[in-house]
């Protein structure tokens, strides 16, 4: 019998191997690897085939359940509309609500009708948001930084007869626009053209300095304050901001900013799972970040929803990735990257740069 | 920024080479010394390479896999490292610097380590059987439960449901002893033929087979000839059959 080597029952046997074993090290100068094990429990898992993982339980149980939660959810709660209502366009996205301290992007279901369009979230049996069609003065859709990335996303910026301003996010953000827009010309409502969006912040950012802005946000995120005095160490909440020089953590119940650490400190990022309470044994996403403090070296610890892309945009800093310079649009002002200004002209007014439109105009002559 | 080094394997050589751009993202890998004791590695952040992709995370561990691989085939001897083994910097110490004093204080360890390693591989077994099969063997091999299942055929429906599930308790008993006498007579018998020898846990399968004995076996190459034709009369006992995997630089042995 002769050994081999290449089939794929070999690989997963090599493959355990790498996984698990090995010379061991002092840990003293190797980096930790708290996320390692995990990866090996995935990847065997894919290695050996979700069937053998159904057969043998381990994951039955779990599949049980959500079965049975969709099985229990997919067939009630539907939203009541009121009489003469007739629904145009149903379509799955979020809406960023926000009051108080609380703000966050809450997903769920656009129903636009001959009178309305809503925000319902159908688990909950809860109308998120809604407006009268007449109530609308103005669309825009504005390309966004998407947390992936280089990706972008697109936000619909919804404002009112008031001049609130409201954010949507939705599959096809373009053809939720084009709808309502049509649906608001049938039904005889005009739409204010050229419509100037309005400054629009989420959250106190009053303490940026001269020359700074904000390059990365997102909904709450959880601090660990360290002990001081006889207080111990603590999660609070607030929020946190990445601009073009610091990274800020502000307190949401002082307010005020609590932590804030110049990006070129940063040293390495890293995620696990960490209990967060004392109270709950479920472990959370927790994003620690080591940095160069004075003559040592300070860890910060934040939780929350959005580790991962938080994680992510701090991982290209440190990798030095990010060097793209920040330009404003000659038109509206508005900051962008030079280079996407310069190749793509402006996500907030359309402007294009006079080398771009003649780039563009070369090209539909030669299509033609 | 701090870089770190991430690690694949240790050799025997005191030449500071380059062996291309064959790491993990293409990246040079290179050796540092220490006398005669080289580090394989390449220059990497200070973080480990962790992702939800499993198609890249397997790549990693191919790639890793392929350099350990590389180094073995030129140096001869090497001792392996897990997956994403990366060693940092320190205050007032480059990894570098870290990582050559680290080999200085481990020398005689390592050492002795290789010295052990030398001209052997790592070889996986991993005998399998098939029980529908060996049960069939047991009922017709023992006169108790040959008896109770001709029974069975006589008994009305209900009283045959009784005696089935006696008899299934029964082949379970006596299946666990076989595969028990099985383990030790197989054991004895590879063991005979390697250098020294692991017992891994044993996984479950989705197939009708399941896994008696997983063993990693560390020997010489040319000796695996030895331990496949020893393999070779397992593969021929009816109902088993015999998965052997290999060479393998020695993970499980360092």
């Amino acid at each position: 019998m002769e050994p081999s080597r290449d089939t794929h029952a070999t690989l997963v046997d090599l493959l355990d191997r790498i996984l698990d074993k090995g010379l061991i090290i002092n840990a003293d100068i190797i980096i930790s690897v708290a996320g390692i094990p995990l990866i090996g429990v995935n990847l065997r898992a894919a290695l050996a085939g979700m069937e053998t993982m159904l057969k043998y339980g381990v994951m039955q149980a779990w599949d049980e359940k959500s079965r049975a939660w969709e099985r229990e959810h997919r067939k009630k709660n539907v939203l009541s509309l009121v009489e003469g209502e007739e629904i145009a366009l149903k379509m799955y996205g979020s809406y960023y609500y926000s009051k108080g301290i609380y703000n966050a992007w809450r997903p769920g279901y656009f129903y636009l009708t001959n009178k309305r369009f809503i925000h319902y979230r159908q688990d909950f049996d809860e109308i998120t948001w809604q407006i009268p069609l007449e109530e609308i003065k103005a669309l825009v859709v504005r390309g966004e930084a998407h947390f992936v990335k280089g990706k972008k996303k697109q936000v619909l910026y919804l404002i009112d007869k008031q001049d609130q301003v409201h954010r949507f996010n939705a599959v096809e953000t373009n053809q939720l626009k084009d709808a309502i827009e049509q649906n608001l010309a049938t039904t005889g409502f005009s739409l204010e053209v050229n419509p100037v969006l309005p400054e629009f912040e989420e959250g106190p950012i009053d303490f940026l300095t001269e020359g700074e802005e904000v390059t990365h946000r997102g909904g709450k995120v959880w601090y660990l304050v360290p002990a001081s005095g006889i207080k111990q160490e603590t999660w609070r909440p607030g929020h946190l901001y990445l601009t073009n020089k610091r990274l800020c953590w502000w307190n949401d119940f002082e307010r005020k900013l609590v932590f804030d650490l110049p990006v070129d400190r940063i040293i390495g990022v890293n995620t696990g799972m960490r209990k967060t309470s004392s109270l709950d044994s479920k472990k959370e996403k927790v994003l620690d970040i080591l940095y160069q403090a004075n003559l040592t070296k300070g860890t910060a610890s934040f939780a929350g929803k959005e580790i991962d892309e938080w994680a992510e945009a701090l991982n290209r800093i440190v990798s030095g990735k990010i060097s793209e310079e920040t330009e404003t649009c000659p038109q509206c002002g508005k900051p962008a990257p030079a280079k996407e200004l310069l190749e793509e002209g402006c996500q907030s007014c359309g402007w294009v740069s006079p080398r771009l439109k003649k780039k563009i105009a070369k090209a539909a002559l030669s299509a033609e | 920024m701090t870089e770190a080094r991430y690690l694949y394997c240790i050799v025997e050589g005191s030449e500071e080479i380059t062996l291309g751009n064959i790491g993990i993202e293409g990246s040079s890998v290179y050796t540092i010394s220490y006398q005669d004791l080289s580090a394989v590695v390449h220059n990497c952040l200070p973080k480990p390479y962790q992702s939800e992709d499993q198609e890249k995370v397997k790549l990693w561990l191919t790639t890793h896999a392929k350099v350990v691989e590389v180094a073995w085939e030129k140096f001869g001897t090497v001792l392996p490292l897990g997956f994403d083994t990366i060693i940092k910097g320190e205050e007032g110490f480059a990894s570098d610097e870290n990582i050559k004093k680290w080999l200085k204080g481990d020398e005689e360890n390592l050492r002795q380590k290789l010295a052990k390693l030398k001209d052997r591989a790592e070889f996986g077994v991993q005998v399998f059987w098939d029980p529908k099969i060996i049960s069939e063997g047991l009922i017709e091999a023992t006169p108790e439960i040959k008896k109770l299942s001709e029974d069975i055929k006589s008994k009305s429906k209900g009283l045959a449901y009784m005696y089935k599930q006696k008899l299934e308790n029964l082949l379970k008993k006596a299946l666990e002893k076989e595969a028990d006498k099985y383990f030790k007579d197989f054991y004895e018998q590879i063991r005979r033929c390697v250098d020294q020898i692991k017992v891994e846990k044993t996984k479950k399968l989705e197939e009708e087979k399941q896994m008696l004995l997983n063993l990693s076996c560390l020997l010489f190459k040319e000796k695996s000839k030895i331990l496949g034709e020893e393999l070779e009369k397992i593969e021929h006992l009816k109902g088993f059959s015999v998965r052997f995997t290999g060479p393998w630089p020695p993970y499980s042995f360092v």
